[in-house]
């Protein structure tokens, strides 16, 4: 359990707040590249960290992301023609740079120079890996740019999608780090998904419903490993990388691409469920990338034109109980990103955690929070940088690996769990 | 975000079992009787800088766990020893193991190094007779050698159902005021 005051301590991220500053830290996900594909194309609504913005790409290519609402009557510049090196609202004429500046205000004498006095509030916006990615921070404190190897490898060896999670961003990111929900809701997929199926590990996984845990604090957060019993008394190790504040990554299978999550909150009651692919070493095949596309992995299908996934919870995500009963699926609901986001969205938009029961295989949400709300008060007090700014933090892989018994995994995988350029990932 | 508003026609916004379960609005409704029972959390440090943490721990208020340690009457390397003498509480009475497992919903072994890390062996072999489940706690690591580690854990994990290897001694409050201790 935790207290309220902790809770809403961390999952309150709009501005003013002390979790708000901890991801106003940090680079974020704002928006997929292919969003603003092209110089002038239409601007796009933003929402992060409880602020509305809009984001556009003007003629020189410059990427711009500003409070989304015109200075003069309020009127959302959603609604603005992007159109010679700025947007202009479409009430009364006013003009914006990339910057927020505004350039133009029709009604005024261009010799009166009122329009330099009237900005709108902006954040940088910056393209890498496909993704355009922002910082909401003091500007002195701008962190250097990330450097997540999914957003370093050439572009035909990744892949990215994004999904809408209506809840708050801590129940989604819970999730990721509960490895031991894996032997339960996502049993049905190991052998069915096309990015799953037919790594060996998957016996492993199926053959053992009931690992054991070691949760490993990480320079930039945890590593949580998962024990099983492999061949000749030594253990299958499955090691999920946690790197605050919102990213986590999945062990891989097989010579399948290695995929993980961001987990940005939108509100308090939304966030955006970032899904990465990659393979260190090479291009993602036809098929694979077929089957991302298709919504298969930890990808989803969507409901067209949005980011909204088809099965939602306006249709009861879809559950199929002849499914669940003959086992298909555990939960009824398809689809590995579904099962999770359909759970997680049952416990309203921020789960009240002064009722939970948590047990001892939790611990790796316990020591998540543990280590967010230290975070949070050291950046409070003592104006301390929190952990995953640092790119050598960044810098990292989750494994699934085969090691003897009396090893930690912290020191007999330590190369594994780093990027090891033109190596590929270890996987089993 | 309203997501339903700017996806469904008027006519179609009739909310299904799962949106209008999933509201903030019927959060209220949820009953607020207690859901859990107590549970008997006992931690048992395994070394003299782990008693000392656990002695600091007694300190704060608990709802249901109890502290205890294995130092004092631990036996020099190679000697036997009694199974009803050895694990005291933090005022020094002698505790009978199997008793305090008997009694147990969670058991939480704290070690900060290779000292006297053997007897997890014994409190992990009575949990596991009596079925309970068991949770080590590595304190300290950043003043322990990998080697040190190495053996420390080596000693743990036939015995842990759970392994956490913390930097902050504060972690262990956290944990068991989560773990409703």
């Amino acid at each position: 359990m935790l207290k309220k005051e902790q809770s809403d301590l961390l999952t309150r991220t709009g501005p003013g707040t002390p979790a708000g500053r901890l991801f106003r830290s940090y680079w974020l996900p704002a928006l997929l590249a292919s969003e603003l594909s092209e110089n002038d194309c239409p601007p796009v609504r933003v929402k992060l960290l409880s602020e509305r913005m809009v984001a556009f790409r003007d003629s020189q290519g410059r990427l711009g992301l500003i409070d989304e609402f015109c200075a003069h009557r309020g009127v959302s510049l959603w609604f603005g023609r992007n159109e010679q090196d700025g947007l202009r609202c479409p009430y009364h004429g006013w003009k914006y740079d990339h910057t927020g500046q505004c350039i133009e205000v029709p009604s005024e004498p261009v010799e009166s120079g009122f329009c330099n006095k009237i900005k709108l509030k902006s954040y940088p916006l910056v393209e890498r890996g496909g993704v355009l990615w922002t910082y909401m921070g003091p500007p002195e404190k701008q962190p250097p740019l990330p450097e997540w190897e999914f957003a370093l490898v050439p572009p035909e060896q990744s892949f990215m999608s994004k999904r809408l999670q209506e809840c708050n961003w801590l129940q989604a990111l819970e999730g990721g780090i509960d490895s031991s929900h894996v032997s339960f809701l996502h049993r049905g997929e190991l052998n069915t998904d096309p990015l799953f199926r037919g790594a060996k590990a998957n016996q492993y996984n199926l053959g053992d419903s009931r690992p054991v845990f070691e949760v490993v604090e990480s320079p930039g957060g945890l590593y949580i490993g998962a024990r099983r019993d492999a061949e000749n008394g030594n253990y299958y190790w499955r090691i999920t990388q946690w790197v605050m504040p919102c990213f986590t990554m999945i062990p891989p299978r097989g010579n399948h691409p290695v995929h993980g999550h961001f987990w940005v909150p939108i509100d308090d009651e939304n966030c955006w469920s970032w899904s990465f692919d990659y393979h260190p070493t090479r291009p993602l095949s036809q098929d694979e990338l077929r089957a991302m596309r298709e919504g298969k992995g930890i990808h989803v299908k969507y409901i067209p034109g949005t980011f909204r996934p088809y099965a939602n919870k306006d249709n009861d995500y879809l559950i199929n109980r002849e499914a669940q009963k003959a086992g298909r699926t555990y939960s009824g609901v398809e689809g590995i990103a579904m099962q999770d986001a359909s759970l997680q969205e049952s416990m309203g938009p921020i789960v009240d955690r002064t009722k939970e029961n948590l047990v001892s295989t939790d611990n790796g949400i316990i020591m998540a929070r543990h280590r967010l709300l230290r975070a949070i008060k050291a950046l409070m007090d003592k104006e301390m940088q929190p952990p995953g700014i640092d790119l050598a933090h960044q810098h990292v892989r989750s494994a699934a690996v085969v090691l003897p018994p009396d090893q930690p995994f912290i020191v007999a995988a330590k190369e594994a769990l780093c990027v090891r350029a033109g190596v590929a990932h270890a996987s089993i | 975000m309203c997501a339903r508003a700017w996806l469904m026609p008027r006519s179609e916004m009739i909310l299904s079992e799962s949106a209008r379960a999933a509201s903030a609005t019927e959060a209220h409704f949820r009953i607020n009787d207690a859901n859990s029972r107590p549970l008997a959390i006992k931690v048992i440090a395994l070394d003299r800088p782990s008693e000392n943490v656990v002695k600091q721990l007694a300190q704060l208020q608990w709802t249901c766990a109890s502290f205890l340690t294995a130092v004092a009457s631990a036996p020099p390397a190679g000697e036997r020893f009694s199974m009803q003498g050895w694990l005291s509480d933090l005022a020094g009475h002698t505790k009978n193991l199997i008793d305090e497992i008997d009694t147990a919903d969670l058991v939480v072994m704290v070690a900060s190094g290779t000292e006297n890390v053997q007897v997890a062996s014994l409190i992990g072999e009575a949990c596991s007779l009596k079925r309970v489940m068991t949770t080590a706690l590595v304190l300290g690591t950043a003043s322990i050698s990998d080697a040190a580690l190495s053996q420390t854990l080596a000693h743990l994990r036939p015995w842990a159902l759970m392994l956490v290897i913390a930097s902050a001694e504060e972690y262990i409050t956290d944990m068991l005021a989560a773990l409703r201790a």
